[in-house]
């Protein structure tokens, strides 16, 4: 047994590992742990007295909760039309950049400033400089031709249209940055032989590039889904989860009731089942599209 | 670089048609489309910022004109409104806690992420795993209890617990990254310096450490954006005193009975981006291989 114990460098291994891993358990695994434990807890923030351990209760009182089964229906609607759109719409600029031009690196500086710009930022531009109803740029555009302009943010269902397209432009160069870096590193030979046999631009992309990037593709999907599951900031500076509950997705419901009913033991139980659907929906994509291509990722 | 429509293919087959000019002038256009959709989509990329920007130093009038004025009579009133608002504390805040977070998140990490690419140790890969998944964690579920804890010590709303809060953020970047980076380094090199009397720690700052010192910019100005474009934390942690900027810009939106402040709103704004724009351009290739290291080829 010590034989085999001295095989391995632990001292070492722990000068340089341990720090950071005693400060992520410290930062990130504890608070975990306590929202999960305090979910079990009738726990109210300002009434010490009245806090009792309810078991299950938390999570049977969730869904029979409209609002927390509406948000929790919000947030897959959202995740799947922004990732949808994000990496549509990030591929085909991947695609109309992928070739060397003139200005290129100039070009992708700025395609790629709406990514590495303060969400908060984008978010208010976007509500009051755009999306606002009487003096925003995009009714006066349209009243141009004629057409009255709904309210945006304080309408539905543009309200929620409107985070969707602003989470897209928000989104779109970082998937953009990877499809680009990807296809400049794939092998030339086979589209080379696809082009002697005669096959189109748009087949070519679909039936051999597509397939060659599809790690790059599985991973970048799992970014997507994961940030935009979570999506707190832009929608909490363009709608605050509202109009009625039209934008409420579940990083807004636990902020809302935490902060208006001061049950926090609810509003965890709430977060415990976010944190659990994402774990599974990333397992089952991971299991499903196979191991195989397990690259080393990571990213916003 | 590889086209998918590689020239040289093209000119073949092309040539198979005896130079026809219609196919010239066919590819001439779509030349000409795709320059035009890229400037497009710059455009809708970098308008709305521009467009802020000439709002900030717009008078309240000409913020309310309809239709639009592009021409109008400059002024520094938002920007001196902004400055008596407290700008300078919030400011002042972010500083601190951005430049306190990463240089903690980098120290931390860099190392971790050294060990974890020389050390063939069991569990190696859980570690990575388990990193990852705070990355991908919504946040909310470790801002709701971390206020919590936070109020039972008492550090919350102070600038020193946010700088370790925001450690969350950045470190599980940089670990994964610089252990993309460090595998990329053969290991003849520490073994070289090994033999030739180098202790491990030597090996590593003085061997290993510059070989990566791309890297470790890359992972500095990811650090630094992130951290400084953080507004969920601040916003459950940062109580009264320690405000960062970008929950201080919500002070300008308005409510029930105030009205929404556009100047200093646009003026603020500005100025959160603009350290950060700057540097991005600045070191622009830095930031792109940050965010395209060898993701699963």
């Amino acid at each position: 047994m010590p034989h085999s114990r001295r095989r391995y460098p632990w001292g070492k291994a722990a000068l340089y590992i341990g720090p950071s891993v005693v400060v992520l358990l410290l930062i990130a695994f504890l608070p975990v742990f306590y929202a999960v434990r305090t979910s079990f807890w009738s726990w109210h923030l300002h009434r010490s007295a009245s806090r009792a351990l309810v078991g299950l209760g938390n999570y049977l009182e969730l869904f029979g909760d409209q609002r927390y089964v509406n948000s929790l229906g919000l947030t897959f609607l959202f995740t799947l039309l922004s990732v949808s759109g994000t990496m549509v719409l990030g591929f085909l600029l991947a695609l109309l950049v992928q070739r060397p031009f003139r200005g290129k690196n100039v070009a992708l500086a700025l395609l790629t400033l709406p990514m590495i710009m303060t969400p908060v930022v984008s978010a208010l531009m976007w509500r009051f400089f755009f999306f606002e109803p009487s003096v925003g740029l995009v009714n006066w555009f349209l009243g141009l031709f004629g057409i009255r302009g709904p309210a945006w943010v304080a309408s539905s269902p543009w309200a929620f249209i409107s985070v969707i397209i602003v989470n897209i432009w928000f989104m779109a160069p970082f998937v953009m940055l990877i499809m680009e870096a990807s296809l400049s590193s794939i092998p030339k030979e086979p589209l080379e032989a696809a082009i002697l046999d005669g096959a189109g631009y748009w087949q070519r992309v679909l039936h051999i590039v597509i397939p060659m990037i599809r790690g790059t593709i599985l991973f970048t999907l799992i970014f997507r889904i994961t940030i935009d599951y979570r999506m707190f900031d832009i929608i909490n500076i363009m709608t605050g989860g509202g109009p009625a509950f039209d934008t409420q997705v579940l990083s807004i419901w636990v902020y809302n009731v935490a902060l208006r009913t001061f049950e926090v033991g609810y509003a965890n139980a709430g977060a415990t089942v976010m944190m659990l659907l994402i774990g599974a929906l990333c397992l089952g994509i991971l299991l499903l599209a196979g191991r195989k291509s397990e690259g080393r990722l990571w990213s916003r | 670089m590889v086209a998918i429509a590689p020239r040289r293919a093209r000119r073949s087959r092309r040539g198979a048609r005896t130079h026809s000019v219609r196919h010239g002038t066919r590819r001439r256009l779509l030349r000409g489309l795709r320059g035009v959709a890229i400037l497009l989509a710059i455009a809708v990329a970098v308008f709305p910022l521009l467009w802020v920007l000439l709002a900030s130093f717009k008078s309240a009038g000409d913020l309310m004109r309809l239709p639009p004025v592009v021409v109008f009579r400059p002024t520094l009133s938002n920007y001196l409104g902004v400055a008596r608002e407290g700008f300078f504390t919030y400011l002042r805040n972010s500083a601190i806690v951005t430049l306190g977070s990463v240089a903690l998140s980098v120290g931390l990490g860099i190392p971790a992420a050294f060990g974890l690419s020389r050390f063939a140790i069991p569990g190696r890969k859980t570690i990575m795993m388990a990193v990852l998944s705070v990355r991908f964690m919504p946040y909310i579920v470790f801002a709701l209890p971390l206020f919590l804890l936070m109020v039972q010590i008492g550090i919350i709303g102070t600038l020193g617990g946010l700088v370790f809060v925001y450690i969350i953020i950045n470190l599980p970047v940089i670990i994964w990254l610089m252990r993309a980076f460090f595998d990329d380094i053969p290991r003849d090199i520490d073994e070289a310096a090994a033999i030739d009397g180098a202790s491990q720690g030597v090996t590593f700052f003085r061997v290993v450490l510059p070989c990566a010192l791309p890297g470790v910019t890359t992972v500095t100005i990811l650090s630094l954006i992130f951290a400084w474009n953080e507004y969920l934390f601040a916003l459950f942690l940062s109580g009264r005193y320690a405000q960062t900027l970008t929950v201080g810009l919500t002070r300008f939106l308005g409510g029930m009975e105030t009205a929404v402040r556009w100047g200093m709103l646009s003026a603020w704004s500005i100025a959160i981006v603009a350290p950060i724009v700057v540097l991005s351009l600045l070191v622009n290739r830095h930031l792109r291989r940050g965010f395209t290291t060898d993701l699963g080829q």
